[in-house]
């Protein structure tokens, strides 16, 4: 097995969060992906420019994953060249983990991780916290989880290479997305429940009524249609504050 | 308002958004107070990116879909919030955003196209290194670009309709907030919709209400 070294190892990684900066509808992150490889890619074919380039076109082909997840199939590739797999095995690798590193990184991340410290982030704001240390509150705790997976990822790629499933099988990652779902799901209730008794605090009970009333249809309507509710949402609102500034300007 | 700086950052967050690291600070939530700072009223930015933060819960970017942006969008609304003060700053800074926020959509398309172009395509034998590296700089500085240019068309049209704007609303600030949190509560909905609904997640949602709700009286 050749040994790119350290250094090689540290670029990639360092260059993994860049991957996604030539995104496009051909390749999609394949050219991040080869640009990624790059250093590792440079020290295996040291002396052998053919077999080089040919290792970068096949890195620079389709590919696509959740972007924090790719980190692991970016190690599991690095191995993987360093073993002198066949390119054939290693594009085929690569087409099988796409499809279940995206939707992984979807659930952990984008549904899971993501709206559960950022809704951690707006009850501290709501409960009184500056906005200094509701921001820093949250950057601190996301980025732990996110530079930790990012890690944690590209280490396990590179010792496990092709095999890489079985680790990815003993940390159960979908039941943790589902944790932090959970937790999303109680937060934003409790930002709710601070709103609410914020709100009942005040004097304008009217409006508190028309305020509950119309968050619970909107609630409920958002349940039934999903998450592509919000090209509706946009323009419902929009228009609505654009009809109120029309009614003060004319009226 | 410092036209320029406001400019620049709107491209570092538009960055920061998909293609340079995901570390996060284009979120609205993190958007809305830097430019709160950069403005000089951190409050207005956190109470203007917070509300915006709601609306953006349920949209992710998965795969190759069209996402609204929350990066410059939630800049333009604080920057436009904190030039016309009280509620019309807020109600005119959240129109922009949501308005801005569709634009941003359509330049991402744009920007996926040209980097389309700048690529090297693997299935004409034209993948070099320096085409890999120019091509993945090149979409940084397009990115970047693109970000500067969103922020400044909605900076500029913030100043330019702020004055009109200040006489015209005739909301109180409850009444605009309450506005708001109607419409929040859609997307708040669809996350919950997301995560498997009133059925699988309706008792923890009923917990942390009951939960948060009692304390926020009691304490």
């Amino acid at each position: 097995m050749k040994n790119p070294g350290r250094r090689a190892h540290l670029s990639t990684f360092l260059r993994s969060f860049l991957i996604q900066a030539s995104w496009n509808n051909r390749t999609m992150i394949g050219g991040g992906f080869a640009f990624a490889m790059l250093p590792v890619l440079r020290r295996l074919h040291r002396g052998d420019p053919e077999g080089f380039r040919e290792a970068l076109q096949r890195h620079s082909e389709h590919f696509n994953a959740h972007p924090y997840m790719a980190d692991l199939a970016l190690g599991a590739a690095c191995r993987m060249e360093e073993e002198e797999r066949d390119p054939e095995e290693i594009r085929r690798f690569k087409l099988a983990v796409r499809g279940p590193l995206g939707s992984l990184g979807d659930a952990l991340i984008w549904v899971g991780w993501r709206p559960a410290t950022v809704l951690a982030a707006l009850v501290l704001a709501l409960a009184g916290a500056p906005p200094g240390a509701t921001v820093f509150f949250f950057l601190v705790l996301y980025n732990l989880g996110h530079l930790a997976l990012r890690a944690w990822g590209f280490r396990v790629g590179l010792e496990w290479g092709s095999q890489v499933g079985n680790p990815l099988r003993t940390v159960a990652l979908p039941k943790q997305a589902d944790r932090f779902a959970a937790v999303g799901v109680f937060l934003l209730g409790g930002l709710v429940g601070l709103a609410l008794g914020r709100s009942w605090a005040g004097d304008s009970w009217p409006l508190l009524l028309l305020g509950v009333t119309g968050g619970i249809w909107g609630f409920w309507l958002g349940s039934l249609v999903g998450q592509r509710v919000w090209r509706f949402t946009f323009w419902g609102i929009s228009g609505a504050i654009g009809l109120i500034f029309l009614v003060g300007w004319f009226g | 308002m410092e036209l320029l700086p406001l400019t620049l950052l709107g491209g570092l967050l538009a960055l920061d958004g998909t293609s340079l690291g995901q570390f996060m600070i284009s979120r609205p939530l993190v958007a809305g107070v830097l430019t709160g700072w950069m403005v000089g009223d951190p409050v207005l930015g956190l109470l203007i990116g917070g509300i915006l933060e709601v609306y953006f819960i349920s949209i992710f970017p998965a795969g190759g879909a069209e996402f609204p942006e929350g990066g410059p969008p939630t800049l333009v609304a604080v920057a436009t919030g904190a030039a016309v003060s009280g509620p019309a700053g807020v109600a005119l800074g959240a129109l922009l955003g949501f308005l801005l926020s569709r634009l941003s959509a359509h330049s991402v398309r744009i920007l996926r196209k040209i980097n389309g172009r700048l690529a090297p395509d693997p299935s004409r034998m034209e993948v070099t290194p320096s085409r890999i590296v120019w091509a993945h700089f090149g979409g940084l500085v397009f990115d970047f670009s693109r970000g500067c240019l969103l922020s400044l068309v909605g900076l500029v049209t913030g100043q330019w309709v702020a004055s009109a704007a200040s006489e015209a609303w005739p909301l109180e600030m409850p009444g605009t907030l309450a506005l708001l949190a109607i419409g929040a509560s859609i997307p708040a909905g669809a996350f919950l919709g997301s995560l498997g609904g009133w059925r699988r997640r309706g008792g923890l949602l009923g917990a942390g209400l009951a939960g948060f709700l009692l304390a926020s009286l009691v304490l």
